[in-house]
């Protein structure tokens, strides 16, 4: 390995630990040795939760943008995050109660708009990436604006349902919701791993389709996967987290100046920067707004200002 | 043997048919270079060819193998594939680029084995990019760019080389630069099918020029012999003036010209 991958690695990894420390240490009441059960048995879970999210939303978004060729493209374009947004609004809207309620509304809305898109985009051959992008935008303004209807008719749900759907890494632990939960990160892993062990095919489609066909590789049916394998996972952790937003967008990037565009460093180090920035981000909204503020708040303030670099640079 | 031979290919795109009933044999170690006007179905030759669109019905063979029962893997050790441009969106180097061509022998997780590396190095040495292995794609001249992407189709190790058009976008000494270089794979034995844009430039290198019009098969002539004008008339709807290469002593052809008679 070389010098300049080796550094790069300690820092992802420093990133990381130094958050999960900060994570589990910091927050309202501070930390004390003599009360470290009740500690570990609230902020471990979300620390865990926040290392799953910040890494899913980075790899998915780094393997979006290969088979795209397009740096510009996040995991918000599968159509599948406002999926999710609209079954936990529909949850708070009706107020329904219990520890499973928001997570199976929003899953089941991450399955109802996967399933649109591919309605829409058709199947088969023709199934190509710019139509499954349109897809997934469309279903994304026609979930959004249901959401948005839904919440206008119910205004005095308006908050709560905001901070669900802006993410959050607080989740009521209940024995059900535990194990429903640990499912949902075993299902997780396995398909990030999918996504992993196709990293050679992920560079070779990032030149373009034909390449990769020349090359040996089912270019359509890896793309097809990919979008697949990637909305399943994305949708598992935005049920559970609420969307948020930039880090599927930005972490990629700043890896791939890391690591240059190799996928087989650029997915788990976008995995370990995503979780590490993540579990900051998280740190800061705890800290600083201890009664609640959506994630989304501090990575787009951070996200934005390195956006608009990286625009610049493009030019 | 044949390298390739195409038997009773039907293929085109949207329910419209472009080849029909397309047969074609190609030689082991010949140069086929394949000329015609826009549209008449040379690309999507190719790519039947390289399997990366398939017939509607039909056979082509490859080395006698039907490329319907090989995997994909086994077709990307037969045949290589030069597309006509290529973007790139992320920083690759040089040397990632040629690598990629040693896909098909490569298990995902493995390193690349001292097998893997000679033929990346024999490649790129062959192409002349060696000596910049580990620049940027995107820091290089269109002809340094077409010639790494010749040195992954060679890292491949294929018996057959396509190329689309592979020198259509770059200047006379670029161009002459991977003429030369595909002529001499041509003489190692190696099959080169190449769509070109240039009639003269398929007269001057390639050992046959096949004619395509309108999905079908106009021709095959011999770039040594003579050439009827009505061929080229027949497929290109110009009426040229062919002329001999004063060298070579192949068939040059010219445009007509502005008649200057009427100043126009």
């Amino acid at each position: 390995m070389r010098v300049k991958t080796v550094i790069g690695w300690l820092f992802l990894w420093g990133v990381l630990v130094s958050g999960a420390l900060l994570s589990v240490l910091t927050g309202p009441g501070g930390f004390h040795l003599s009360e470290i059960g009740s500690f570990l048995y609230f902020r471990l879970p979300r620390m865990a939760i926040g290392i799953i999210a910040g890494g899913v939303l980075a790899l998915v978004g780094c393997s979006l943008q290969g088979i795209m060729r397009n740096p510009l493209v996040d995991p918000w374009t599968l159509g599948v995050a406002s999926g999710a947004a609209f079954g936990v609004s529909l949850a708070v809207v009706t107020g329904a109660q219990g520890s499973l309620v928001l997570p199976v509304s929003a899953i089941t809305g991450a399955a109802l708009a996967i399933g649109f898109v591919y309605l829409l985009a058709g199947s088969g051959i023709n199934l190509t990436v710019t139509r499954l992008v349109l897809s997934g935008v469309i279903v994304n303004f026609f979930f959004s604006s249901v959401v948005m209807l839904m919440l206008i008719l119910r205004r005095h749900t308006l908050g709560e349902a905001v901070y669900l759907m802006m993410g959050n890494l607080g989740v009521v632990y209940t024995a059900k919701a535990f194990w429903l939960l640990v499912g949902c990160g075993i299902v997780v892993v396995l398909g990030c791993g999918w996504l992993f062990f196709h990293s050679r095919e992920l560079d070779i489609i990032s030149l373009n389709e034909e390449t990769a066909f020349s090359l040996g590789i089912d270019a359509a049916k890896m793309i097809r996967m990919t979008f697949l394998v990637g909305s399943v996972v994305v949708g598992l952790v935005v049920a559970w987290t609420g969307a948020i937003s930039f880090v599927g967008l930005v972490v990629p990037h700043m890896v791939r100046m890391l690591f240059g565009p190799r996928h087989s460093l650029v997915l788990p180090g976008s995995f370990v920067l995503g979780a590490g920035l993540l579990l900051y981000a998280d740190v800061l909204v705890r800290n600083l707004a201890p009664s609640g503020l959506p994630l989304s708040v501090v990575t787009a303030l951070v996200g934005v200002p390195f956006f608009i670099y990286l625009l610049r640079k493009s030019q | 043997m044949n390298a390739v031979d195409l038997q009773e290919v039907f293929f085109g795109y949207h329910q419209k048919p472009l080849l029909c009933d397309f047969r074609l044999s190609i030689t082991a170690g010949e140069w086929l270079g394949i000329v015609g006007p826009n549209g008449a179905g040379k690309s999507t030759l190719l790519k039947l060819i390289a399997n990366i669109l398939q017939p509607w019905s039909g056979n082509i063979m490859i080395f006698d193998r039907n490329l319907k029962e090989l995997s994909r893997r086994e077709i990307a050790r037969l045949i290589a594939y030069v597309p006509q441009e290529s973007h790139f969106a992320f920083e690759w180097k040089v040397e990632d680029i040629v690598m990629m061509g040693r896909h098909p022998y490569l298990r995902p997780f493995v390193r690349p084995a001292p097998l893997d590396w000679k033929a990346v190095n024999e490649a790129m040495e062959l192409t002349g990019v060696i000596s910049y292995r580990y620049k940027g794609m995107n820091e290089l001249s269109a002809g340094e760019r077409q010639r790494v992407i010749i040195a992954r189709a060679l890292a491949q190790e294929t018996d057959i080389l396509l190329l689309d058009e592979a020198t259509s976008h770059l200047d006379l000494y670029h161009r002459t630069e991977i003429l030369r270089l595909l002529h001499k794979l041509s003489s190692r034995k190696k099959t080169v099918v190449s769509v070109v844009h240039d009639l003269n430039e398929a007269f001057s290198y390639c050992s046959r020029v096949a004619f395509m019009k309108a999905g079908s098969l106009v021709s095959c002539v011999n770039p040594e012999g003579m050439v009827d004008s009505g061929l080229i008339i027949r497929t290109f709807g110009i009426t040229p003036v062919i002329a001999h290469h004063p060298v070579t002593g192949r068939p040059q052809f010219f445009l007509p010209g502005a008649d200057r008679t009427t100043g126009q």
